[in-house]
């Protein structure tokens, strides 16, 4: 038994394993914290819309000239106001999160392409399917100390305004009359989320980041009965299908960002017969 | 001090627009404290629309509204409302406890005192719905729904409280019962109320005065003195405004 288990965890002896295990649960645990009100408010589309808009984030970075990890930093403020974009136009237009949402996910992506096009005439090509499906295995420290800090940004953002932005989300009206800056809570949300995608996309792409807000927080709305029980059963579900995904994948030798995701999903499944019973 | 101070709501020379319509135009008439005021008209009159405005959630386009002598925004903590449309998220694992705390708190409970849980119990037992305390707001009544938002309205201890319509879509046993229970509470607490209703019987048993809105206020004064004249039908569901006062044989 003892053998047995040395052997499964015996990848973590590697550091880029180790690494990848820390980044994995560090940003599966702030994506699931936020997916709790993102699912809540059913804007489950608006972070894969984001992970497009953060493709063209990419590109952008990289038509200016900087390197694919650098390019990052051009990413994040793009898809922040990418994101407050979205809600700007949702508030005042009155058309739904998944119409505002499909316009700039389809124009961010376009562009990217765009970007890339326009880049490959003076540089070397860019590899599309990292940007795509990303590299877990891959993070380098560097990468590992933005996503903690975007995580340790992202609880301390929740710690703080959590209580008001659950409110919002239960009622926006109650809750603008008992003082809550509701439309303020929104924008900070979907900031919050877009910082945490940006980072996601490096780790596990662009296709599949969303699946790290949606459904661990999806799993855990099936089965909690209050707002911080399905908050730290979101965590749980994102940190266990993380590390259970990383470790087969490692020893499947299969695609390290599918497995967690196909993991999640299962999770998500179970949770769905589960609740049926 | 302002010329409303006394008052627990004042309305004066207001206008409202919504999407370019001016859905009230000159509306004035005042509530006193402690005093219970039905507004009654026919649909589109602008009666939740007054109330909305009332709440600082409407901008005005002309006049002014003073609510306990200051503006909306400033005494929304003074003040109570129940809204007609529930336009929470039924999906939201909320419990009566918490949804009457976070009107206390200004912010959704995550973690509850036991002070707070007995505020809270309190204001439920106000209500006759000591049991719905821990219950899931979605599995709840459309009447105990009704209870829950009345102790959520209670717990700031407001010195008026605006009803829209609280007793639609609750059956006539569940709707006679809600409507003495605001009487019973209005006239023990000595909260100002303006209560939103077709229902004549009622205004008639509740009322101290009665504002019949459409567009403008058509009349404003004593109950009887309002539902007495010759008004559309309509306004009161289809149904004799002039019946006798039997909140539990009058249907909205």
């Amino acid at each position: 038994m003892g053998e047995l288990a040395g052997a499964l965890l015996s990848p973590l002896a590697q550091g880029f394993v180790l690494r990848a295990l820390g980044a994995g649960i560090v940003l599966g645990s702030a994506g699931a914290l936020l997916g709790v009100f993102i699912v809540q408010r059913g804007l489950g589309l608006l972070s894969d819309g984001l992970a497009h808009a953060t493709f063209g984030g990419l590109a952008l970075g990289l038509l200016l000239g900087a390197g694919v990890d650098r390019a990052a930093f051009v990413a994040l403020p793009f898809t922040v106001a990418i994101a407050l974009a979205i809600q700007y136009v949702r508030r005042r237009s009155g058309l739904g999160a998944d119409v505002a949402t499909g316009v700039f996910f389809a124009v961010s992506f376009a562009a990217g392409i765009l970007f890339l096009g326009l880049r490959s005439a003076r540089s070397a090509p860019v590899n599309v399917e990292s940007l795509l499906f990303g590299s877990l295995l891959a993070v380098s420290p560097e990468a590992l100390w933005l996503i903690l800090g975007v995580a340790l940004l992202v609880a301390l953002v929740l710690i703080w305004i959590g209580p008001r932005l659950a409110y919002a989300t239960f009622d926006p009206e109650l809750a603008t009359l008992s003082g809550v800056p509701v439309a303020a809570l929104e924008y900070a949300l979907l900031a919050l989320t877009a910082l945490v995608v940006v980072v996601g996309v490096k780790t596990v792409g662009v296709v599949l980041v969303s699946a790290f807000v949606v459904i661990p927080a999806a799993t855990a709305n099936l089965l909690g009965r209050s707002l911080a029980g399905i908050a730290a059963l979101s965590v749980l579900v994102s940190a266990a299908g993380t590390a259970f995904g990383l470790f087969a994948a490692y020893h499947l030798n299969v695609a390290t960002g599918a497995t967690i995701i196909l993991t999640l999903g299962a999770a998500f499944f179970l949770a769905l017969v589960v609740r049926r019973r | 001090m302002t010329a409303g101070a006394g008052l627990a709501l004042r309305a004066a020379g207001v206008g409202v627009e919504l999407d370019g319509r001016r859905v009230l135009d000159d509306v004035s008439f005042e509530v006193g404290r402690g005093e219970f005021c039905c507004l009654c008209g026919p649909n589109g009159g602008g009666k939740t629309t007054l109330l909305k405005a009332a709440l600082g959630l409407l901008p005005l386009a002309a006049g002014t509204i003073e609510v306990l002598g200051r503006t909306p925004a400033q005494a929304r903590r003074q003040v109570g409302y129940l809204p007609q449309a529930k336009g929470f998220n039924p999906g939201f694992p909320a419990r009566a406890v918490e949804l009457i705390l976070a009107n206390r708190r200004g912010a959704w409970p995550l973690r509850i005192t036991a002070a707070e849980r007995e505020r809270a119990r309190l204001a439920l037992a106000r209500v006759g719905g000591e049991r719905l305390l821990d219950a899931p707001l979605r599995a709840l009544s459309g009447g105990e729904i009704q209870r829950v938002f009345l102790a959520r309205a209670l717990i700031n201890e407001p010195a008026l409280l605006l009803l829209d319509e609280p007793t639609a879509g609750v059956d006539a046993r569940g709707r006679a019962e809600f409507l003495e229970l605001l009487a019973g509470v209005a006239e023990r607490d000595d909260v100002a109320a303006v209560l939103v209703t077709h229902n004549a019987a009622a205004a008639r048993r509740l009322a101290d005065r009665v504002v019949y809105l459409d567009g403008r206020v058509r009349a404003w004064g004593e109950a009887a003195e309002v539902l007495d004249r010759d008004w559309e039908r309509g306004a009161f569901a289809g149904h004799d405004h002039a019946a006798p006062a039997s909140l539990l044989c009058e249907d909205e």
